[in-house]
C-alpha cells in the first residue's frame, strides 16, 4: 500500500479575543490508501479542526497535509465529507440533496440523476428520492449525507463524529453499511469520533490524539478481522489502553487546570495583602 | 362532508358576511345618517359599475405600480446590504445601528423633504414607499443570513461551489422563508404610505380619489375605492406571497 494522505507537522494556532489559542501541534501520520483511520481524543482537543484541514476547508499554520504528494490548498474534487449535523439543504429533496456535488461539477442532469440514484439505492433509500429532508429519521438523513458524499466518485471521505446525532441501534446499523460501503468501493476513510468502540470497530489504525495542544499520542493498529465483535479479548484490551490514555490526558489536563486555579488564587492573595508572603 | 380542520378554514368567510350584512342593516335602520354611511348593497353597485370604468383603473393601476416600484426598489438595495450585515460581523456593528436609528424614525416624517427635493409627484411617492419597505426587508434579511449554519457553508465549499451558486443555491432558497415574510410586511406597509402620500400630496392615484369622492360629498363612491384597494391587497397577498410561503412550508 501507498500512501496516500500524509500529515506532516500539521500545527494549527487561533486567534480568539486577543488571545492566541495553539489547537494543534506538529501532528504528523500517513494514511495508505483504501485505509480506515479513526481519530479520536478528549473532546475540545482540535480533532474536527484537524479533519476540516484535510478537508481543504481550513488552513494549518505551519505543516501540511498532502494527498498522493500534493499539498492540499483549499478543497480538493478527490475529497468528500459527510457532517455530524448531516449537512442537508432542506428545501432539496432527498434526490436533489444527493446530486448536489455532482450539479456543482455541471453534471448533466440525467446522468446525476442516475448516479444520485444508484447511490441512493445503495444506501437503502431508493423510493425515498422525493422526500424532504423534514420527513426523514436522523439515521435516513445521515444516509443521504454519505450518499451525497459517495456521489462524486471520491478517493477519500472524511466522517466529522458522523454517527452522534444518531440513535445507538441506528448508528450501529449504519456503522455495519459504512464498513461494506468501505470492502465494496476501497476507498480511504477518516473518521472524527469521541465513541471509542466505534473508532476501534471500524478502522484500520486509531490515531489518538493529546489534549490541547493536540498531538499524536499514539497510534494503534487494529488487526481484527470484520465483522468485529465487540467482546473480543483484543477488541476489549485495545478499548482498555486507549481508554486509559485519554484518561491520563484528561487528568493531566484537570492538573494543569488546578495549577493554573491555584497560580490565580496566590495572585490574588498578592493584590488582596501586599506585602505579606 | 368537508372536514372539520377545512371548514374552519374558511371561518373567515362567514365572519366577513356578518359585517356586511352588519352594516347594511345598520344602514337601511337608519342608525346612522346615510350622508355617513351608504348601505353596502349600494357601494357594491357602485364598484361594479366603476371597475369597468377605464379611468378607475387607472387610477388603481397608478397607486399599484408606484408601490411596486418602491418595494422592488428597496428589496435590490435592502437584500445585499442584509445579507453582508448577516454574513459579516465588523459590517453589521457599524451598520444595523445606523439603520436602526433611520428606522426608528416615523418614516412619514420624511415626505415634507422628499416633495421639497423631488416636487410632490411619482418619485417622491416611490422613494417614500422604498424608505417605509426597507426596513422590513433588512433585518428579516439580515436575521434570515444569521441563522444559515455553518455546517452548509463548509457543504457549499466541500463539493466545490463557486460564490455566485453558494448565493443563488444555498443563501437564498435559505433566507427565503425570512425574505417572504419581509416582502409581505413591506407590501403591506406599502398600502398604507402609498394611500397616505396620494392624500398628502395630490399623487393622481386611488387614494387621492377616495379623499377627493369624500370631500366632494360622494362617499359611496369612496367606499367602492376602499373595497376595490382591500380586494386587490389581500388578492396579490394570497396568491403571489400565499404561494411563495406554500412552497418554503413544504419544507421548513
Amino acid at each position: 500500500m501507498k500512501k496516500h494522505l500524509e500529515l506532516d507537522n500539521v500545527t494549527k494556532y487561533y486567534a480568539e479575543q486577543q488571545k492566541q489559542l495553539h489547537a494543534l501541534h506538529q501532528v504528523s501520520f500517513d494514511i495508505d490508501h483504501g485505509e480506515f483511520v479513526s481519530i479520536v481524543g478528549p473532546s475540545g482537543c482540535g480533532k474536527s479542526t484537524l479533519l476540516k484541514i484535510i478537508a481543504g476547508l481550513d488552513s494549518p499554520s505551519s505543516g501540511e497535509v498532502r494527498v498522493r504528494g500534493s499539498p492540499v490548498h483549499g478543497p480538493q474534487s478527490k475529497i468528500s465529507m459527510v457532517f455530524q449535523a448531516f449537512g442537508l439543504f432542506p428545501w432539496r429533496t432527498v434526490l436533489e440533496n444527493t446530486e448536489y456535488g455532482l450539479e456543482m461539477r455541471n453534471v448533466p442532469k440525467s446522468e446525476r440523476r442516475d448516479i444520485a440514484r444508484h447511490h441512493l439505492e445503495m444506501v437503502g433509500l431508493g423510493g425515498y428520492e422525493h422526500m424532504y429532508p423534514k420527513q426523514l429519521s436522523g439515521g435516513m438523513k445521515q444516509r443521504v449525507g454519505i450518499a451525497r458524499a459517495l456521489a462524486v466518485d471520491p478517493e477519500v471521505i472524511l466522517m466529522d463524529e458522523a454517527f452522534s446525532a444518531i440513535d445507538e441501534v441506528t448508528a450501529d446499523v449504519l456503522r455495519e453499511e459504512v464498513t461494506s460501503i468501505h470492502k465494496e468501493t476501497g476507498k480511504t476513510f477518516v473518521l472524527v469520533t469521541h465513541n471509542l468502540p466505534e473508532a476501534i470497530e471500524l478502522a484500520d489504525k486509531v490515531v489518538v490524539l493529546s489534549s490541547r495542544p493536540a498531538k499524536v499520542k499514539k497510534i494503534f493498529q487494529v488487526d481484527l478481522n470484520r465483522p468485529r465483535d465487540r467482546a473480543h479479548e483484543l477488541f476489549i484490551h485495545m478499548h482498555r489502553d486507549i481508554l486509559h490514555l485519554l484518561k491520563e490526558e484528561l487528568e493531566n489536563t484537570l492538573l494543569r487546570h488546578k495549577l493554573r486555579g491555584v497560580k490565580e488564587l496566590s495572585d490574588i492573595h498578592d493584590m488582596e495583602n501586599p506585602g505579606k508572603p | 362532508m368537508i372536514p372539520r380542520q377545512n371548514a374552519s378554514n374558511y371561518l373567515w368567510i362567514g365572519v366577513l358576511l356578518f359585517g356586511f350584512a352588519s352594516w347594511e342593516l345598520v344602514a337601511r335602520l337608519r342608525l346612522l345618517p346615510s350622508s355617513n354611511l351608504p348601505a353596502f348593497s349600494s357601494v357594491l353597485e357602485v364598484f361594479l359599475v366603476s371597475i369597468q370604468q377605464p379611468a378607475f383603473l387607472f387610477r388603481i393601476a397608478h397607486s399599484f405600480m408606484n408601490l411596486l416600484c418602491g418595494l422592488v426598489l428597496a428589496f435590490s438595495i435592502a437584500l445585499p446590504m442584509a445579507f453582508i450585515a448577516g454574513s459579516k460581523n465588523p459590517f453589521d456593528v457599524t451598520m444595523t445601528p445606523l439603520v436602526m436609528i433611520f428606522g426608528a424614525l416615523p418614516d412619514l416624517s420624511f415626505l415634507p423633504l422628499l416633495v421639497l427635493w423631488f416636487g410632490a409627484g411619482d418619485t417622491a411617492a416611490v422613494i417614500m414607499a422604498s424608505v417605509a419597505a426597507f426596513f422590513p426587508i433588512y433585518f428579516t434579511v439580515r436575521e434570515g443570513t444569521k441563522n444559515i449554519p455553518r455546517e452548509l457553508y463548509d457543504v457549499t465549499t466541500i463539493f466545490n461551489s463557486n460564490r455566485v451558486s453558494t448565493f443563488t443555491k444555498m443563501v437564498l432558497p435559505a433566507i427565503s422563508p425570512h425574505m417572504f415574510s419581509g416582502l409581505r410586511l413591506a407590501y403591506d406597509f406599502d398600502w398604507e404610505i402609498i394611500i397616505a402620500i396620494e392624500i398628502a400630496t395630490k399623487v393622481a392615484g386611488i387614494g387621492n380619489f377616495i379623499e377627493g369622492q369624500v370631500s366632494t360629498g360622494s362617499l359611496t363612491q369612496g367606499f367602492a375605492a376602499i373595497l376595490a384597494i382591500a380586494l386587490l391587497a389581500v388578492a396579490v397577498d394570497k396568491t403571489f406571497f400565499g404561494t411563495l410561503e406554500s412552497w418554503s412550508k413544504k419544507w421548513s
